[in-house]
């Protein structure tokens, strides 16, 4: 249940910048978003996910709980996973922000990661489904490797409600497959890769029950 | 891990290719019609929606459960910057010149406090303004004066004499549902009753060899859609229009006209798809007062609860239920008689009608003669309890289910074979008096007892332990019955257009249960066409015809029946219009594939859109209504209180750290009757999704109230299982049996069994029986305590546990 702070490195963020004035409420700021520059008008207390989705207008970065518990805003900063309502949009300036709409193919395909969602449906609702495929691309880009108990201490803390987690398991394990087999090209689909009715999961070992 | 794969009935269906997912050829069919956009981010929700000129409300809650409402000063608020309206509830009906109560059964819950606050989080006053922020800050230049009443929490405390009292004077009874029975007195804090007179209990107990009464109870737990309540509402030329996550378009649509003084066709609620939903989105909760921020403002206006005020907005039930049980010599069951008593919090919502389910759902998959049920709404003073996924079957088969073990052990009985002794088969009565057909409860059970390895002989030898002691492992079973909402009405439309396309109108919501899918799949295989060329449509009530409600586990099998009689319209005018056209009989013509066809000479068919385009009739137009009949006695809940039952089993695997209490579900079996399964990938989902649901409300989910004041609603303090605690070995057994032609809804159904069976596994790892949810370390731990100590029975609950009583025939 707990957000698991071991396995995922806590990125280090620097202090706020200067604010040329102190009591100012807004401020104005450039936001580098899936590879655009999009200057905001912000209150300085504003979030990340306040900014992302009221000024840049995003739809795919979604609040859940507002204080960092169940990864529906996750995002990547600078490659690095944050929780967009964990962060000030201030502290975002100057750094590379990517959400789950960043991650399509400059013709619009899907990331590997993206596919194995679709191709097990890994979701229900969808709602906390950017948030998942994000923290899964960032898992995979850390620990390619990652087996299903790593995946699933590292994607503890993001949430789905409607419990979509043995699929979002498949999936990450599927996208494993994609991205090892096809070197980052982000063009190989696995045809072959059956309905998920008929997938067995995992790889047969028995799993050892958590203490 | 285990493979787990969906095992089917063992008929093979007809047409079994229109309806497998197979993983060759082109047939192959997606998990979900729209599942690229969700993948991207791009599926919309209401949460999206802007409108131009769009205002921002926030609600100023109560910080008093129960209270005079003195002085509201918001002489301030209006002053600032930005603040466009300021809202109090004795002002809603002077300006907004609305009727200011709602709610689906009475019309008690105010859009905002009027005279008096009911409970903590009650709206008080609203804001509307040009940003969220605005809105926020103006709260708090809001002042209220508070005169405190004294306030009640606890159901059967509020049923004392000099309890305070919730709502004076009688019930606000307004237009509702068909099933809903009322007893409604007023002047006390029942709101309502239901009561089930099912043979003679008195005689059964009278013969009884055994006589069991127990208490258990479940607590108020949230629904927690990651997506919270919100809505956007417009008053443009006297129509209103409403963006609404709601699961229920047409009964929002109802209640703003009420109180409004519209005709309903005044009133647009449209809906996108939800983030969510688990019954929390049922019936209205924040439209009303959007609303009327809307007419107040004269500008379009956008209320979005956060996650704090969501935990206030609605809860599942929390719950006692004593139970007594007679059962023969033999184990058979004669009598059961039960007592609910459902704080149904503040405001009745959907109390009156759950309490009803709920109520006869204490008699359980059992055939039983003799049912004696007296089931309550209670007000109190916390937030109002609703619709919540299983709709009171959770909290009663927690009941029975654990029940069921406490007296199989009592009997020294293995607790399978206490279930085979009992269970429904076909012919038998259900509680409420009918005869079931279709039973499959010794099927699932039997199954889920195969695949936990379930291999019980006796009470004493029933565990594993481990690691020098510290740790032990056992297993549960549980087997429930569910109803769905009858009777019920879903309508559709559907268009048939000339490019041969076809347009599917309904109001059924998509929440991720993958609605919008099985419409599609079952559009596609009525219209023989492939789902390409199928839309189906979001709810909006200018368009999308009626349809009750997206709850119970019933679109697939009442708005699916709907739009299939809404495509047999448009194939019956097609085959009249091909008939003319070809020059052949109309019996001689046969559909496949977009085509209409002479049977025997395919060559000679027309594409659907052809024969629209020769006739010129512009589109082919069909609707369709599936209605279910049904409903119990007001005076003996006897009828039919189902159009057909849903049947689900449970075992689950534990181990206990003996040291800490902690509690792992190693294994997990879910077994569900689907009837006909039209999306074997959602049918998994839903079914693992329950799984989910069931594991936080057995070990973490307790909604925990001081004085009325919520102490966890957040999502760091209130835990809801994550993807660590799944089992890693989960099975879902969904079973069909084609040759009964029905389809059986599954959202729900493998919910209520996931609780039982995992406290009857605790209690086979520790010898610690646990009545009253969830099943924390502490009660563990302290049940051990009581065992060391010498106490009998090892409950570790508050409830007075009464144990066996060899009782003569005194049934009360």
């Amino acid at each position: 249940m707990e957000q698991d702070l071991l396995s995922a490195p806590a990125p280090s963020f620097p202090s706020l910048p200067e604010a040329p004035d102190p009591d100012a409420e807004w401020v104005t700021l450039v936001l580098r978003v899936n590879g655009m520059e999009h200057q905001v008008r912000v209150r300085t207390q504003e979030t990340l996910l306040d900014a992302l989705r009221n000024r840049v207008g995003l739809i795919d970065i979604r609040e859940g709980c507002g204080v960092g518990m169940c990864g529906a805003c996750t995002v990547l900063v600078d490659d690095r996973i944050v929780s967009g309502c964990l962060m000030l949009a201030m502290q975002a300036e100057g750094r590379e922000i990517v959400t789950v709409e960043g991650l399509l193919g400059p013709a619009g395909e899907l990331h590997p990661v993206q596919d194995a969602f679709v191709e097990h449906t890994g979701f229900q609702c969808s709602y906390c489904t950017p948030g998942f495929v994000v923290a899964t691309k960032a898992l995979l880009d850390e620990e390619p490797q990652a087996d299903r108990d790593q995946a699933s201490a590292y994607l503890g803390g993001n949430l789905c409600r409607c419990g979509s987690y043995v699929k979002i398991l498949d999936a990450v394990m599927d996208a494993r497959q994609r991205l090892m087999s096809d070197g980052g090209g982000h063009r190989a689909r696995d045809a072959s890769g059956g309905d998920s009715n008929e997938t067995s999961r995992g790889d047969g070992a028995p799993a050892p029950p958590a203490g | 891990m285990v493979a787990a794969r969906t095992v089917r009935g063992p008929l093979a269906p007809k047409n079994r290719s229109l309806m497998t997912v197979s993983s060759a050829g082109s047939q192959r069919r997606p998990g979900m019609i729209d599942a690229r956009e969700r993948v991207t981010g791009r599926v919309p929700y209401v949460m999206d929606v802007a409108v131009p000129g769009m205002l921002h409300a926030k609600l100023l809650r109560s910080v008093a459960a129960h209270a005079r409402i003195g002085r509201i000063d918001t002489s301030r608020a209006r002053t600032l910057p930005g603040v466009v309206a300021v809202l109090t509830g004795d002002e809603i009906a002077e300006r907004a010149g609305v009727f200011p109560y709602f709610g689906p059964v009475f019309r008690d819950q105010p859009a905002l406090a009027i005279d008096k606050v009911r409970f903590v989080g009650e709206p008080v006053a609203a804001v509307a303004a040009v940003d969220a922020d605005t809105a926020a800050e103006a709260l708090d230049l809001i002042d209220v004066e508070y005169e405190e009443l004294p306030a009640v929490f606890d159901a059967r405390e509020a049923l004392e004499s000099g309890a305070p009292l919730l709502h004076e004077g009688p019930p606000r009874i307004g237009q509702t549902f068909a099933d809903v029975i009322i007893h409604a007195q007023g002047g006390t804090n029942v709101c309502n009753s239901f009561r089930l007179r099912k043979g003679n209990v008195e005689d059964g107990f009278a013969r009884a060899t055994h006589v069991f009464e127990d208490e258990f109870s479940s607590p108020p737990v949230q629904h927690v859609p990651l997506e919270t309540h919100v809505a956007v509402a417009s008053f443009t030329g006297g129509q209103l229009t409403i963006w609404s996550s709601t699961q229920i378009p047409y009964i929002v649509r109802s209640q703003l006209a009420e109180m409004f003084g519209l005709p309903a066709s005044r009133v647009r609620v449209i809906v996108l798809t939800l983030g969510g939903g688990y019954g929390a989105k049922c019936y209205p909760k924040i439209e009303p007062i959007t609303a009327i921020l809307a007419k107040v403002t004269g500008k379009p206006v956008r209320l979005h609860l956060t996650r704090e005020e969501e935990f206030v907005t609605v809860t599942k039930h929390g719950v006692s239920i004593r139970m007594k049980t007679g059962l023969d010599g033999n184990g058979r069951i004669l009598a059961r008689q039960s007592t609910c008593w459902f704080n149904t919090g503040a405001y009745a919502d959907i109390g009156p009608r759950l309490i009803k389910n709920g109520g006869y759902g204490t008699g359980g998959p059992h055939a039983i003669d003799n049912v004696w049920v007296d089931s309550y709404a209670i007000y109190t003073n916390l937030p109002p309890a609703g619709a919540f996924r299983g709709y009171g079957i959770s909290q009663a088969a927690w009941a029975y289910e654990t029940q069921m073990d406490m007296i199989a052990e009592r009997l020294a009985m293995d607790p399978l074979e206490l279930r085979r002794i009992n269970l429904l088969k076909d012919g038998d009565t259900v509680m409420t008096g009918e005869p079931i057909e279709d039973a499959h409860f010794h099927e699932l059970l039997d199954e889920a007892a195969r695949r936990i390895g379930w291999d019980f002989t006796d009470w004493q030898s029933g565990r594993t332990l481990l690691d020098g002691g510290r740790k032990a492992r056992a297993k549960g079973l549980s087997c429930i019955i569910k109803g769905t909402v009858t009777p019920s009405t879903s309508t559709a439309a559907a268009k048939l257009n000339d490019d041969g396309s076809l347009q599917v109108l309904t109001s059924s919501v998509e929440m991720g249960q993958g609605l919008q899918t099985a419409m599609a799949f079952l559009a596609s295989e009525a219209m023989a066409l492939p789902i390409e060329r199928i839309s189906i449509s979001s709810p909006d009530t200018d368009f999308t015809p009626y349809d009750q409600q997206t709850s119970s586990s019933r679109s697939t099998q009442a708005m699916g029946g709907a739009i299939v009689g809404a495509i047999e319209e448009i194939k019956a005018k097609l085959r009249a219009l091909a008939s003319e056209q070809l020059e052949i009989a109309p019996d001689d013509l046969e559909f496949a594939n977009g085509r209409i066809l002479p049977k025997g000479a395919p060559d000679r068919g027309l594409d659907y859109g052809e024969v629209i385009r020769r006739d010129r009739a512009g589109n082919i137009q069909g609707s369709g209504t599936f209605q279910t009949k049904g409903g119990l006695d007001p005076e003996t809940g006897l009828g039919i209180g189902s159009v057909h039952w849903h049947q689900a089993a449970g075992a689950a695997e534990v181990e206990v750290d003996l040291e800490t209490g902690h509690i792992t579900v190693l294994r997990y079996h879910a077994g569900v009757y689907s009837g006909r399964t039209i999306n074997p990938v959602q049918a998994e989902l839903q079914t693992e999704g329950n799984v989910a649901f069931g594991l936080g409300q057995a070990l973490y989910e307790e909604m925990l109230f001081d004085n009325g004041q919520l102490q966890n609603g957040n999502l760091g303090d209130y835990m809801i299982a994550s993807i660590e605690d799944m089992p890693a070995d989960l099975s879902i057994h969904v079973l069909e049996h084609l040759e009964a032609r029905e389809i059986h809804g599954i959202g729900e159904t493998s919910l209520p069994p996931v609780m039982p069976a995992i406290g009857n596994a605790v209690y086979r790892a520790t010898g610690v029986r646990i009545r009253d949810l969830p099943l924390t370390p502490e009660k563990v731990l302290r049940g051990l305590q009581e065992l060391r100590d010498g106490k009998m029975g090892g409950s570790a609950s508050s409830a007075d546990a009464s144990g066996e009583r060899e009782l003569e025939g005194a049934a009360a």
